[in-house]
């Protein structure tokens, strides 16, 4: 029983494995190959199947002018917005979260649940339905096709995460530690700052990946509300794409999309595997 | 430093966590009481019968529906929980798990900006009382849940100038062993610095080893306050009776015979209240079980009882019988010989509490 339970253990995770790295081996050898390599047989190996180039990775930083595509710049848009987005949610969220989380709001019917509700409901919605009401309210404002109307508009679509997870997290901070830092002397925003918060870095690094993940991979709001003056990386990545498909830089553009995803899984799996994130209070 | 130990009045205080409602329900029914400086306080009662209330009516962390409270004849009701300088420990440890046990220690003196000097000096005289300083530079959180709860204590105790400590019953994650020297150290930390300390507790023996002065509550009300030895021996009502002692109090049901005399079942007792006023209706009779004497012969005060269980608690016996529906319980001496089948018990007169509507006549 513990053999066929250690064999379908291993086969499953072996599985998994290929199924996870197979495309990135895949996305990496095509990303050198050209196109002859990969129009023509089936190949695998470097140099041995084939002549790597460093043409697909050329491309990338290569201006228009000279036949590139040029993602460095959109590239650091990306950046620029996911990064001013997602802070300012996490400050902003964190706030309406412990204010939910502590105090009881009352208007009507509406109680702390219906608002934190409110909230989430933003994701819900289908992103359709703001892309209009997004589209007015940015070319009122003068900020369409600019980087700091994006954040505006991260912003409102990054906050809901925000404030989901830190309700969640507060309500597991007992309200004790907030009334043990009243007594020993903090006023209520020393409570806050100097000792539930230290106590929800856990939380705020969930929050912070996030909102991290989801500004990063947004296509459907950088494609509506920019045109030429600023571009983003996701939408720059599919405008690679042509009449015939150039799978060598797609490919490259794909690893260097990833690579900041990956290097945030990794910052935050070494906290989760330091069990930091699991049981701060007890 | 500046001496603000404090009397703490708290006046005509009441509180309803519904106040909108138009019948509110009351946590706390009007009281008034006052805290003496330097003295040690037991508050005693079942769950939820409002005692984390009144402590936490005192800090601040509840502003109580109607009333004042004030220390040394200054009110203090509308003052912030952070500007009244009183410590509170609560059931469970709190502690702040990012920080060192020293840092925990040191973290109500830092808050009210004490001097380094100072903050070291008292981090160490606690951390020795409270045997904590092999742990001063570790993280708070690795410790187990007794060292956490006596950092609790800790920070509580680590400022000489609080009004008083309030203590939400301190010491239920802590071993018994520990728990019975920690009282001892709250007496002589209490007897060394004159803090006032008031300890909520739904123990019994917990609250009569440590305290001075014993408020019982019941139901948001305070049923009496006292000196151990009043609550056990004069009750004022059959719930601190029930409540205070094991076994609880015997109490029958009886009807008032004469002007010192009441009736169970059949049997006339003699006692020491004054029952002019009642003949002739229901109370009820108490008696300790401590009180009760075995009697050799039937005699004027004695009940015939039928013995059901004789149980050995090692330093004495616990005899259980019945006179008709009633049970009787009485504590003896171990060494004493127990006949076998009926036996003839002794109420002292002057150990007899008669209560009317459930008071003390």
């Amino acid at each position: 029983m513990s053999k066929l339970y250690t064999f379908l253990k291993y086969f499953f995770i072996t599985f998994w494995t290929v199924f996870v790295v197979a495309p990135f081996l895949w996305a990496v050898s095509t990303s050198f190959k050209d196109f002859q390599s990969v129009n023509s047989k089936v190949t695998y190996i470097p140099w041995l199947d084939f002549e790597p180039t460093l043409e697909g990775w050329r491309v990338l930083i290569k201006s228009p002018a000279k036949g590139g595509v040029d993602i460095v710049e959109p590239y650091f848009n990306s950046i620029f917005v996911t990064c001013t987005a997602s802070l300012i949610s996490i400050f902003l969220g964190t706030l309406a979260a412990y204010a939910l989380s502590r105090f009881t709001f009352k208007a009507g019917f509406v109680r702390n649940n219906d608002i934190t509700f409110f909230f989430i409901s933003q994701r819900i919605m289908p992103p359709i339905v703001l892309s209009i009401p997004f589209f007015i309210f940015l070319s009122t404002i003068g900020l369409l096709d600019s980087l700091l109307g994006l954040v505006v508009v991260y912003i409102v679509l990054l906050m809901p995460i925000a404030v989901w997870i830190m309700v969640d997290f507060f309500n597991r901070v007992p309200k004790e530690l907030d009334e043990t830092a009243l007594i020993d002397g903090c006023n209520p925003y020393q409570a806050f700052y100097k000792v539930v918060l230290p106590n929800s870095i856990p939380g705020l690094i969930v929050a912070g990946m996030f909102c991290i993940i989801f500004g990063w991979i947004d296509f459907f709001f950088a494609f509506i509300l920019t045109f030429t003056e600023v571009q983003l990386l996701p939408v720059k990545v599919v405008a690679l794409n042509s009449s015939i498909t150039p799978w060598w830089s797609l490919s490259a553009s794909a690893l260097v999309s990833v690579a900041p995803l990956i290097i945030v899984a990794f910052i935050v799996e070494r906290y989760l595997s330091k069990g930091n994130l699991s049981g701060a209070l007890k | 430093m500046e001496e603000q130990m404090a009397k703490i009045d708290l006046s005509k205080i009441s509180h309803t966590y519904n106040p909108l409602d138009p019948k509110p329900t009351y946590a706390l029914n009007p009281f008034s009481m006052t805290w003496e400086n330097g003295k040690r306080y037991a508050i005693l009662g079942p769950s939820g019968c409002g005692k984390t209330t009144m402590l936490n009516i005192v800090s601040g962390l509840v502003r109580p529906s109607k009333g004042e409270i004030l220390f040394d004849e200054t009110p203090v009701t509308d003052l912030k929980t952070e500007d009244r300088n009183i410590a509170q420990v609560f059931q469970f440890p709190v502690i702040y798990n990012t920080m060192t046990v020293y840092d925990n220690l040191a973290f109500p003196l830092r808050c009210r900006e004490f001097t380094k000097e100072k903050i070291e000096e008292r981090v160490k005289e606690v951390s020795d009382t409270l045997n904590l300083s092999s742990f001063l530079n570790s993280p708070a959180r690795k410790l187990t849940a007794d060292q956490k709860q006596l950092i609790s204590l800790g920070r509580g105790l680590v400022r000489e100038d609080v009004a008083a400590v309030l203590m939400d019953e301190p010491l239920t994650v802590i071993d018994p062993d520990l728990k019975f020297r920690l009282r001892r150290n709250l007496k002589e930390i209490n007897e060394q610095y004159k803090t006032t300390l008031v300890y909520v507790t739904h123990d019994q023996n917990e609250a009569m080893t440590f305290a001075e002065n014993i408020i019982v509550m019941d139901q948001g009300e305070i049923v009496q306050v006292g000196l151990p030895k009043d609550l056990f021996e004069k009750p004022k009502t059959t719930f601190v009776g029930y409540f205070i002692g094991s076994p609880a109090m015997n109490i029958f049901h009886s009807t008032v015979s004469s002007d010192h005399e009441v009736k169970i079942n059949d049997t006339t007792i003699k006692t020491n209240s004054n029952l002019g006023n009642l003949k002739d209706k229901n109370v009820k009779l108490g008696i300790r079980s401590e009180f009760i004497e075995l009697a050799e012969k039937e005699k004027s005060n004695t009940v015939k009882i039928k013995l059901t269980r004789v149980e050995d608690f090692g330093n004495f016996k616990l005899l259980t019988g019945k006179m008709g529906d009633l049970v009787i319980k009485s504590k003896v001496e171990r060494e004493k010989p127990i006949p076998d089948g009926e036996l003839n018990l002794y109420f002292p007169p002057e150990k007899c509490c008669v209560y009317s509507d459930e008071k003390l006549v």
